[in-house]
């Protein structure tokens, strides 16, 4: 009975042209937003490229000045962008610091349209002040972007939806219900049979457009990284359906199924997000970036006060330096270095402030996300892309590390008025984003199989237990 | 006859627990939306004022200084909000509030609330303009799309056609039944906006016409899917695919269209990394006037050109000091690469926005979105105004500071102060959003696809409508 009931639907689907629309559609879909991730990729890469290429050329320019000066014969540049000073080399001469794409980038845009993905720490500029948003139209921001991770998380259960809402519902509505019960299988058995035919059809269409994807839309052949796309995209599914599956047995018609399920779809995809982001913004406001800036404004002006302060103790303590210096610009820069740091303490309280409600918020979202799937998907598929918002506080994290680095390199040069050589190119550092280490995803995916799983089992228990003739005529 | 469907279909509505439901969640929704909206617009409204306030405090009271040190001092223009950004956010989250006003450089509007926010908030906030957006055409889709099949599945179908009714009637009675729910709702978030805001204490100016508009537009976008709805619950046999088919036309209007549109503006027409955008500046720029560099070649031919011109032959004997002279003729140069650059920029914003005009026939989400945003202020294009009108702001301050620096002092002297007094007299940066007018003209092909999504949608309603 059972291999003839698979059998059975498995033609009705065929037939009833159900497999030839879910597939066609899934790998329109599926196609067309790899294709958008992938053209984001490709850009993000050729702007990284071409930075560098920017770079090289300027540090060959800054190589054939050094070896002008050095050779004492006149250069034509500004005076005080001339890389025999340090300082010059570290404002005008800057390195690339990029946050390359990783593997999986094209999944998901996750707040990859909010940030740069390059910058060039400079030795004068404060941290405080590196602008790490991008340009970008405001309007695609709000719209979002037609990526995968939006047709697995938005698209796919709609599309679960309508191919399961009524595979009880329509057998009685059209009459051949009566004809089934009249077989020796328990309706619940068959309804749970009907879905797992659904189920498994869906997973492995799913699977198979998945790897065409990645094997021909996407270059380099990332298996792991599918493997993790698709164990996701499986829970996911999976979740899915045990809700159809649920709702199928104990809702009555059709168009009640749909709605209830559709009902299910916004609470936890539209409602629960934005209920959750709500209150993370309510519980942990974040502060006035407005007063912000007068609180930095005053602070400056306090350090630019101490900051003479601060040059004449300087002074005093390296009376060869700046007394009677005709070159003013060093002496702006030695009293700038110096109390560069002292502002920056001053500001450190102030933005850290930021960060620590971001944590917060983060922490309250990391807690009720098991509210909704479909932030678990996301935020997975997020994470697995690396353009998470951890991802992004970890570069932003690293460039400033980084500018300390540039900082501190080329300071000591600037104190004991040493120039800059064509010999110290070599020892200039460089950046080197290291992305966060993967954690397992498998877990997360694997709670939300179990939930599903529960889901499924509760409904099929309490149909079991309740009257089988009222789900045939209902 | 008419009246007669009317009336049956709507004691239908309010007897269907469903829709009693469904009505209930909307309201409440809407209700606690507002509530947060409303309080959010108050604490951003104060933190404004106090910051604004604050920063020119500030720049009154940064006592005796040379005009140019104050010019890199700089100052803060802060974006306001406007009363209708209760019901419609739209680009504020994603936009900069605050711009650097300084010697040489255009800033970026900095600190957008979302590169603040956790991942989460990009689903989407619980905003009045996303219930209105995305519920109401859901619930109109609950409400409506049962409306032709369920009389084709009780049979009564056969019975309203031996009333000799003219199909027509038909449906206007439930188009009728179907809207005025919903123009209810639509009348209440109105009037309760409109009553929050006029009791609001005087932050900004809250116009009366300008929520009419809103009305208006958003009661066409409802009008538009209740006909869609009405046209698939006609043309389908079972209730139940009519509902699919309706839920699928809701899903790419509202969420497939603008995401789709979004990728193809961006491919279309790209804008440039910020470092590019920098890059591109910084090269314009040192082909110029550098106005700190004597030594520039520009500013030596302004130099001799100068010199003819005042027919001396030293800078000294000049009636102004020069240098401040020649760091406003840089600026003037700095202000002319902005605007060429920006320009660009704006190019591209334009190309995006035909791109999205061009999708809108797909979708009547789209031009609703579009309209209800500029209406509220709360679209890109107020936000390009405002960030215009810093700059024009910016233009003028430099050119304040530097005639005062040229004025008072002799070429050379850079030891010259200004008194304290001189900050004052610099105005505040005012800035007023565009009017109505203005609003609507710039909209006018985003009101011209609604009106033809309207008047399309109604035609296709009533001439292909058929009782069988």
């Amino acid at each position: 009975m059972y291999r003839y009931n698979f059998l059975y639907e498995f033609k009705l689907l065929l037939r009833s042209g159900w497999m030839q629309i879910l597939s066609l559609l899934l790998l329109g879909l599926f196609c067309f937003a790899t294709i958008n991730g992938n053209q984001k990729v490709l850009k993000r890469k050729q702007d990284i490229h071409s930075a560098k290429v920017e770079v090289k050329e300027s540090d060959a320019n800054m190589l054939s000045l050094l070896d002008s000066v050095e050779n004492g014969m006149e250069v034509s540049a500004s005076r005080w962008t001339i890389p025999s000073s340090p300082t010059a080399v570290g404002n005008y001469y800057p390195r690339v610091a990029a946050m390359d794409p990783q593997p999986l980038s094209f999944v998901s845009t996750g707040q990859s349209d909010l940030f740069t993905h390059y910058v060039k720490p400079t030795m004068a500029g404060d941290d405080f002040t590196l602008n790490f948003t991008e340009i970008i139209s405001p309007v695609q921001q709000l719209f979002g972007s037609f990526d995968l991770a939006f047709v697995i998380v938005y698209l796919l259960p709609l599309i679960i939806i309508a191919f399961s809402y009524n595979i009880l519902s329509a057998e009685r509505e059209s009459g051949s219900l009566k004809l089934l019960a009249s077989q020796p299988i328990s309706i619940h058995t068959w309804v749970l049979q009907k879905i797992s035919l659904r189920f498994l059809l869906t997973l492995i269409l799913t699977v198979i457009i998945l790897t065409i994807v990645f094997v021909f839309l996407v270059s380099g052949n990332n298996f792991k990284g599918l493997f993790d796309v698709i164990i996701t995209t499986a829970a996911y599914i999976l979740f899915w359906f045990s809700l159809a599956f649920a709702v199928n047995l104990r809702v009555g018609d059709s168009s009640k199924n749909a709605i209830v399920l559709l009902g299910l779809w916004v609470v936890f995809v539209l409602l629960v997000p934005s209920v959750l982001n709500q209150l993370g913004n309510t519980l942990y406001p974040m502060p006035s970036r407005t007063l912000m800036i007068n609180k930095m404004r005053n602070l400056k002006e306090e350090a630019t006060e101490k900051q003479d302060e601060i040059l004449d103790n300087f002074l005093r303590d390296h009376p060869e330096y700046a007394l009677n210096d005709p070159n003013q610009s060093r002496q702006f820069y030695h009293r700038y270095m110096a109390s560069q740091k002292l502002v920056k303490e001053k500001l450190e309280p102030v933005t850290l402030e930021f960060e620590r409600q971001l944590e917060r918020q983060q922490a309250l979202v990391s807690k009720f996300r098991w509210l909704s799937p479909a932030i678990i998907a996301q935020e997975s598929l997020n994470i697995l892309s690396g353009t998470s918002t951890a991802d992004y506080e970890n570069y932003r994290k690293q460039v400033i590390g980084f500018a300390e680095t540039w900082r501190n390199h080329l300071t000591p040069l600037l104190y004991n008025n040493e120039p800059f050589t064509s010999s110290k190119y070599g020892e200039l550092p460089s950046f080197n984003y290291h992305p966060i280490r993967l954690k397992n995803n498998m877990i997360a995916s694997l709670i939300i199989m179990i939930v599903s799983i529960g889901i499924g089992f509760v409904a099929y228990m309490i149909a079991f237990k309740g009257n089988v003739s009222k789900l045939i005529i209902s | 006859m008419i009246r007669n469907t009317f009336i049956k279909e709507i004691t239908e509505l309010a007897r269907d627990g469903r829709v009693k439901i469904a009505f209930f969640i909307v309201l409440v929704l809407l209700g606690i939306s507002t509530w947060i909206s409303s309080r959010q617009y108050n604490s951003t409204n104060q933190q404004y004022a106090e910051a604004k306030n604050a920063e020119r405090s500030i720049w009154n009271n940064q006592g005796e200084k040379n005009p140019h040190s104050a010019a890199h001092y700089g100052t803060y223009a802060f974006k306001p909000k406007y009363p209708l950004s209760l019901i419609d956010q739209g680009v504020d989250k994603y936009a900069g509030t605050s711009i650097f006003l300084e010697a040489h450089n255009r800033n970026e509007a900095q600190f957008s609330q979302a590169a603040d926010q956790t991942g989460l908030a990009r689903f989407g906030d619980l905003t009045p303009d996303f219930i209105l957006l995305f519920i109401i055409p859901l619930l109109i889709v609950l409400l409506g799309y049962n409306a032709f099949t369920k009389e084709r599945e009780m049979r009564t179908l056969v019975l309203i056609k031996s009333q000799g009714i003219a199909p027509w009637k038909l449906v206007l009675g439930k188009w009728t039944a179907l809207f005025l729910p919903i123009l209810v709702i639509m009348a209440l978030v109105i009037v309760g906006a409109g009553i929050i805001l006029s009791n609001l204490e005087d932050f900004g100016v809250f116009r009366w016409s300008n929520l009419g508009i809103l009305f208006l537009v958003y009661i066409c976008y409802y009008i538009v899917f209740v006909n869609l709805v009405l046209i698939v619950s006609s043309k389908s046999k079972k209730s139940s695919i009519s509902l699919v088919l309706s839920l699928a036309i809701w899903i790419i209007a509202c969420f497939v269209a603008p995401k789709a549109a979004s990728n193809f503006a961006e491919t279309k027409h790209p804008y440039p990394t910020r470092q590019e955008f920098a890059a591109n500046i910084l090269k314009d720029k040192q082909e110029g006037l550098d106005g700190h560099d004597p030594w520039n070649k520009q500013a030596k031919l302004l130099e001799q050109e100068v010199l003819r011109e005042y027919n001396v032959d030293s800078l000294h004997q000049l009636p102004f000091n020069f240098d401040a002279y020649r760091m406003q003729k840089g600026e003037e140069h700095n202000a002319e690469v902005y605007f060429k650059h920006y320009k660009y920029l704006k190019s591209q914003f334009e190309g995006q926005t035909k791109v999205y005009v061009g999708l809108a026939t797909l979708s009547p989400f789209l031009p609703t979105r579009f309209l209800s945003m500029g209406v509220a202020n709360t679209d890109y294009s107020t936000h390009w105004d405002f960030s215009d009108a810093a700059e024009d702001y910016r233009i003028r301050m430099q050119a304040f500071l530097n005639n005062d620096f040229a004025k008072n002092s002799s070429h050379g002297d850079w030891s010259y102060k200004a008194e304290e007094a001189t900050w004052k007299k610099l105005p505040a940066f005012e800035y007023s959003p565009p009017q109505l007018a203005e609003i609507l003209s710039r909209n006018s092909s985003n009101i011209i696809v609604l009106v033809a999504w309207l008047l399309g949608s109604f035609s296709f309603l009533f001439i292909t409508i058929k009782l069988r």
